[in-house]
């Protein structure tokens, strides 16, 4: 074993005069043969107050540099640019890598010293730098599996009292779009949290999903057909968590009712399903949602939808028969069913606004559609509001949005 | 960050307590080199202008100077091996005074870096060597003999060391000016220690690895000469050298070419036959490395190579084909950006040279390290 693999460095912390180390960043240069990728963890030796610490990095970007001062002087140096060119003597050349600053394990957050050795962090060293070493371990939930260059592997958890409860937050998923891996990982993340919850806290999860691409989300109740592989399966067990779909007995699913009623408007049909749809009474507070796409510079629209929403919940005499879509949008008293015309002014609001409104109404609840909208619903289409008033611990529920239009979408926000 | 030169310390004070001394503004100032510093240095060694002899068996035909000499890359023939060059800074730290006498006092970083090339192109440092030396005058033009006795007596580190540039140097004889003198100082200096790193090559060359030597074969500092055996397996490569040659082709016709006329007619992989210098002691001819087009002007492109012949024996012509045509696959990469000369440095030159100045310690911090007392303005002279 020569000298450098003793140390197990991969390189050298470098400060330049034009690139200095920071409190939040430092560079380093790779030694021959290191391989290192972004979002590696590294460590470097820190000073602290009783000897020694250890700063942690995130690497970030890798770049190659060498002595060229510019791609001109690569080509001449191919002779002026002779693709079959080999030097004698390649140029000099190292890969620089970026970290940026995670933590340091005795809070020490003085730029790192030039010239110091940069490893590889252990896992015991990525939960450091994570901060999961604070984390109590019934607040762990698996969250992923960290795998570094060099082969070292640590599980990635994150803390339960961010992700639940009261004083929750939300996670933020961040990747390219249109190859499910977001949404694999919060499948993922929802399993894992669900499976590390004692049974005895169970009741008090519970999971709602809107499935808004294809039925990417309505099969989770499924096994997959393909078998996992030996490497998929020792990571499953690296993280604690067993790869299954979710038990039917706790999945539920709303699918959206289509124009004709009988089938859901979906582009596959669970085994087992229900179906939901909008009449007016359970639309009505929420009428501001389904326009919030239409410009309203003065107020106009969201006034008028103002006092349409306080008259309907508190039944004044104006609203006492608009029951449905149809009597708002053909009866008083935005509309007078007798001259077959608008109104020409109704609480301070002139006629033409209201008649924007209908315009708006029309177009969004009758004429453009998916048959989601219905005067009255039959006894086993749904309301979601009503559904979800009644949601159980420890259940999942899926809500199907994906063949909605665009405002209508908006309504599934309860 | 400790000072890393308190060890010098002790001599500047005692020269700033036994001598006056009018420190330079700013506390040192970096002397500027003479760009073509080599060219001159080749005057010097080369002290005659007009070359008589061939030095290549079989002897060459005047009529036909330039040999065909196409590349030859490393893959085929690794020949090249170790790259040795040296590099220097110097700095005016300020005027002594010493009764009537006034004088310079110069500091200078010297190095010298060999570079290893191993059987996959990559550089690996052979062995680097730096000194930082103090220049200083002595005797009727300098320091007092008191003062320069108890110089001596100062415990040293071993990267430092006083030295009075007035001692007889074939490079410092050449300057009347005294800073130009110390300058020149420095360079032999920095020669002294290149040789020393010659010799730690020894025992690794033969004829399957050689050493590029940056500048002249002929030191003028130390006849390293009388350590070689047969062949040193050595040649030095000038980039700059002499313009004012002339070359007397045919004795008998008394036929003369100038070097511009014998190197504007080389073409690119070609060299010219070998002439003689020193009696037969060094052959040396110029190989062009680059095109004519690619270069600015006919001069540009072409590197002088030296060959010790330690029996006085011409070098045959076969072996003088074979290092320039191993030169010639050493242009790239190139320099080019960097280097003024690019278009006949040879990178791994250009590598060592850069092992030693980026082991220098920055002008901040020996302006840092170096502080004289201020002078009193006024009062007493």
């Amino acid at each position: 074993m020569n000298e450098s693999e003793n140390i197990q460095g991969i390189g050298k912390t470098s400060a330049t005069d034009r690139d200095p180390i920071t409190s939040d960043k430092f560079m380093f240069w790779l030694a021959q043969g290191v391989i290192v990728n972004p979002f590696d963890i590294v460590e470097v030796e820190q000073v602290s107050h009783e000897g020694k610490s250890k700063t942690y990095g995130l690497v970030t970007i890798l770049e190659h540099r060498t002595d060229s001062p510019t791609h001109l002087a690569n080509f001449i140096s191919s002779n002026f640019g002779e693709l079959s060119e080999e030097p004698n003597t390649p140029r000099q050349g190292t890969t620089i890598a970026h970290a940026n600053v995670l933590s340091n394990d005795k809070d020490i957050y003085m730029p790192v010293q030039s010239e110091r050795i940069v490893k590889f962090a252990d896992e015991e060293g990525i939960h450091k730098a994570l901060g999961i070493d604070t984390m109590e371990p019934e607040d762990r939930i698996p969250a992923g599996l960290i795998k570094m260059s060099n082969g070292v592997s640590a599980v990635a958890y994150i803390d339960k009292r961010y992700i639940l409860g009261p004083e929750s937050a939300h996670v933020n998923i961040s990747g390219i779009s249109g190859l499910a891996t977001k949404t694999s990982y919060a499948m993922f993340l929802i399993q894992s949290i669900l499976q590390k919850t004692p049974p005895e806290k169970k009741n008090k999860i519970a999971v709602i999903l809107l499935n808004v691409k294809h039925g990417d989300l309505l099969m989770i109740d499924k096994r997959r057909d393909k078998e996992f592989t030996k490497e998929e399966m020792e990571m499953w067990e690296k993280l604690e968590i067993e790869p299954k779909p979710f038990d039917s007995d706790i999945v539920h699913y709303y699918l959206p009712r289509s124009q004709n009623g009988k089938r859901p408007n979906s582009f596959i049909q669970p085994d087992f399903y229900e179906i939901y749809a909008y009449d007016l009474e359970s639309c009505a507070d929420k009428l501001d949602l389904l326009f919030a796409q239409i410009p309203d510079a003065y107020f106009t629209l969201e006034s008028i939808i103002s006092e349409i929403k306080e008259g309907i919940k508190s039944n004044e005499p104006d609203f006492k028969n608009v029951n449905n879509w149809d009597d708002l949008l053909y009866g008083k008293p935005l509309f007078d069913p007798q001259t077959k015309k608008p109104v020409n002014e109704w609480r301070g609001i002139r006629g033409s606004s209201i008649g924007v409104f209908r315009r708006h109404m029309r177009r969004m609840v009758i004429t453009n559609q998916s048959g989601i909208f219905v005067n009255s619903r039959a006894n086993r289409e749904k309301s979601l509001s009503e559904e979800f008033l009644n949601i159980k611990g420890g259940h999942v529920y899926v809500v199907d949005i994906a063949r909605l239009y665009e405002h209508e979408q908006m309504l599934v926000f309860w | 960050m400790p000072n890393p030169l308190k060890e010098i310390n002790p001599v500047l004070n005692l020269l700033g307590s036994e001598i006056k001394i009018l420190p330079a503004i700013g506390g040192a100032v970096e002397e500027l080199q003479h760009a073509d510093e080599e060219e001159v240095e080749d005057k010097i060694i080369n002290k005659k202008d007009i070359i008589e002899t061939f030095a290549e068996t079989p002897e060459p035909k005047p009529n036909n100077l330039y040999r065909k000499t196409p590349p030859l890359s490393r893959k085929e023939k690794h020949m090249f091996r170790f790259f040795i060059d040296g590099s220097l800074k110097t700095y005016f730290l300020g005027t002594g005074i010493e009764g009537t006498r006034s004088f310079p006092i110069e500091l200078a970083q010297i190095g010298s870096a060999v570079i290893r090339r191993e059987d996959d192109g990559t550089l690996k440092v052979h062995e680097r060597r730096l000194k930082i030396i103090l220049l200083l005058p002595k005797k009727n033009q300098g320091v007092s003999d008191t003062v320069w006795e108890e110089l001596r007596k100062i415990e040293k580190p071993n990267f430092f060391e006083v030295v009075d540039f007035t001692l007889p140097d074939p490079l410092a004889d050449t300057k009347s000016d005294p800073r130009d003198k110390a300058g020149a100082k420095a360079r032999s200096s920095m020669h002294k220690l290149e040789i020393e790193l010659i010799k730690s090559t020894d025992p690794y060359r033969n004829e399957n690895s050689w050493l590029i030597l940056d500048g002249s074969i002929k030191f003028v500092e130390e006849d390293i000469w009388n350590t070689w055996k047969n062949n040193p397996n050595v040649v030095g490569i000038a980039k700059s050298f002499r313009k004012d040659l002339i070359f007397q082709i045919d004795r008998r016709l008394k036929k003369r070419i100038d070097i511009t006329t014998l190197l504007a007619g080389l073409p690119y992989g070609h060299r010219t036959v070998a002439f003689g210098a020193f009696e037969g002691q060094v052959a040396f001819w110029y190989v062009r490395i680059r095109e004519q087009k690619e270069v600015d002007y006919p001069l540009m492109g072409v590197i002088k190579v030296e060959y010790p012949c330690l029996d006085r024996n011409p070098i045959p012509s076969e072996l003088a084909d074979l290092i320039s045509s191993a030169l010639i696959a050493e242009r790239n990469v190139t320099p080019y950006g960097l280097d003024r000369r690019w278009h006949c440095s040879l990178y791994p030159i250009y590598v060592a040279e850069q092992v030693i100045k980026n082991s220098f310690f920055s002008k901040e911090v020996l302006m840092g390290c170096i502080k004289f007392p201020k002078p009193k303005i006024g009062g007493e002279l």
